[in-house]
């Protein structure tokens, strides 16, 4: 956990950073006794500097605030203000003062501590889009339908479609109604922006099941339909944050739950949740509302949608949370907190904030 | 501090935004002296009872802003529940609703909503919000005629 706050700053690394900086030693060992509550912010697909930016910016996503159900993640939940993170205060002022808002002498009661923390990238190597993520008719099967959706992937791997699938202990997946509609796996080469459909055959008959079957999570984690995307094995060398390689089996992966929903007659999908295991690890994706705006090409300090709300100048890059609006410089944001603890967009109280820099390719560690 | 020279790089954003871009029916400018004054005017909405009025108002930008809201007064006289003789404005973003997300311009479109949708229900002025609830039609009337008294042709 000491690569937030107070060593932060020499710690962390962004994906598109280890070619050049070496990853300093670290400093403690290297699976992390806990990881409750660390945020990670999982920019669901990579940027390899040879790329240009290919997704919509709304991929960013970070995981939930635990990052796994209690079977799957055994840890402690986190106490609600880490003390071991706070920061030296010198230090958080030191770099704001100059030309931003200087408390004034009418500084009102600080307000309660919110901690401060600096994200850590993980890499998604493959990434369904959640929202291109749909049913089609299987023309040559009358009545049956198909799954398809667009992915990213920055190495090869392999697709499951699973119906009523069952999560299990470290995110296996089981299928609940093997008998009627066995799984279905197909492999994939690396590359963006790739289109998928399940084989011809496959797909799902609505009218076998109830509308109630469909449209909702069933029991304990059993959800309609799971799209799992696993990224092979032999091409994951690198090693993230605090954990040196892959445990052996398990390949990492990214999930995706979703239920069918009857509308004017015809069965739509929704994704419920989307589900990153990475080196034993399971995180649950969340989007950032406002970070879409922050991390578009370059920042020119003159566009309402980029900008600070605050000081209006600087780039957006911390997300305050439990609401997730990127909304604030990370210097107005520890200004902020000394005077207000509510979210300057709607209100609600801050328990935290995660800062996030976003960086495409530039290296640069500030 | 609060001398033009050190004036925060937001409030000179949100100055030449104003400017350059102003909202429909409402204009601020800085005074010379000191560029956290403002000299604001609201046009009365229409379909409003004070269609029409031109409205003049003061926007002082304190030391703390934006952290802290911005202080508005109306110098127009106006015949209104939510603000008194004084021309102090009872809005909720001007006091405990405050965000440092807000701007003077955002400020200013909700005062100019306020002009169309009296609320008597949280009154500033007692009289007229009594006034406004027990007989809305003779209170328009009265606006009306405040309006064309003090907020035309000034």
């Amino acid at each position: 956990m000491g690569n937030i706050g107070s060593t932060g700053a020499n710690n962390r690394r962004r994906s598109g950073s280890r070619r050049s900086h070496p990853p300093p030693p670290p400093p403690q060992p290297p699976q992390p006794e806990i990881a409750a509550n660390r945020y990670v912010f999982a920019a669901a697909t990579p940027y390899p500097p040879q790329y240009p930016n290919p997704n919509a910016p709304s991929y960013y996503q970070y995981p939930g605030y635990y990052p796994g159900p209690p079977q799957a993640m055994p840890v402690p939940l986190p106490a609600p203000y880490d003390h071991h993170h706070r920061m030296d205060p010198a230090a958080a002022h030191a770099g704001w003062v100059n030309g931003r808002y200087p408390c004034g002498p009418m500084m009102p009661p600080p307000a309660p501590y919110v901690e401060h923390q600096k994200a850590v990238t993980i890499r998604n190597d493959v990434n369904l889009k959640k929202e291109t993520l749909r049913i089609e008719p299987d023309e040559d099967n009358p009545g049956k339908f198909l799954v398809a959706f667009t992915f990213d992937a920055t190495v090869a791997g392999s697709i499951t479609i699973m119906f009523f699938a069952k999560e299990g202990e470290d995110c296996c997946l089981t299928p609940t109604k093997e008998s009627l509609l066995p799984p279905v796996t197909v492999e994939f080469p690396q590359g963006l922006g790739q289109k998928f459909k399940q084989p011809s055959g496959t797909g799902i008959d609505f009218s076998m099941f109830e509308e109630a079957v469909l449209s909702k999570e069933g029991e304990i984690d059993v959800y309609p339909l799971a799209v799992k995307a696993e990224a092979s094995l032999q091409n994951h060398n690198t090693p993230t944050e605090g954990s040196t390689t892959a445990e052996p089996g398990s390949s990492n992966s990214q999930i995706t739950q979703a239920v069918f929903e009857k509308e004017k007659g015809e069965y739509h999908v929704r994704v419920v949740k989307q589900i990153l295991w990475v080196n034993g690890m399971r995180y649950e994706l969340q989007e950032i509302y406002g970070i879409g705006n922050s991390v578009e090409s370059d920042f020119d300090g003159n566009d309402p949608g980029k900008e600070c709300v605050i000081c209006l100048s600087e780039p957006r890059d911390t997300t305050v949370l439990p609401c997730r609006h990127m909304c604030m410089c990370s210097g107005c944001a520890k200004v902020l907190r000394f005077q207000t603890n509510r979210c300057p967009i709607c209100r609600q109280p801050v328990e935290r904030l995660l800062e996030i820099k976003v960086s495409n390719g530039a290296e640069e560690e500030s | 501090m609060a001398t033009n020279s050190n004036l925060p790089r937001r409030i000179i954003k949100e100055t030449q935004r104003l400017l350059s871009e102003p909202a429909p029916g409402i204009s601020a400018s800085p005074s010379e002296e000191n560029m956290r004054y403002f000299n604001v005017m609201i046009l009365g909405p229409a379909q409003s009872p004070y269609e029409g009025g031109v409205f003049k108002l003061e926007l002082f930008l304190p030391e703390e802003y934006p952290m802290a809201p911005p202080k508005v007064r109306f110098l127009t006289k106006i015949y209104h529940p939510n603000i008194d003789k004084l021309g102090r404005i009872c809005l909720d973003i001007l006091k405990d609703k405050w965000s440092p997300a807000l701007q003077i311009r955002t400020v200013l479109l909700s005062i100019q909503a306020l002009l169309s949708a009296p609320n008597p229900d949280d009154p500033l002025s007692e009289n007229i919000a009594k006034h406004w609830k027990s007989n809305e039609v003779e209170a328009v009337e009265t606006a009306k005629e405040w309006t064309r008294v003090y907020a035309t042709g000034a």
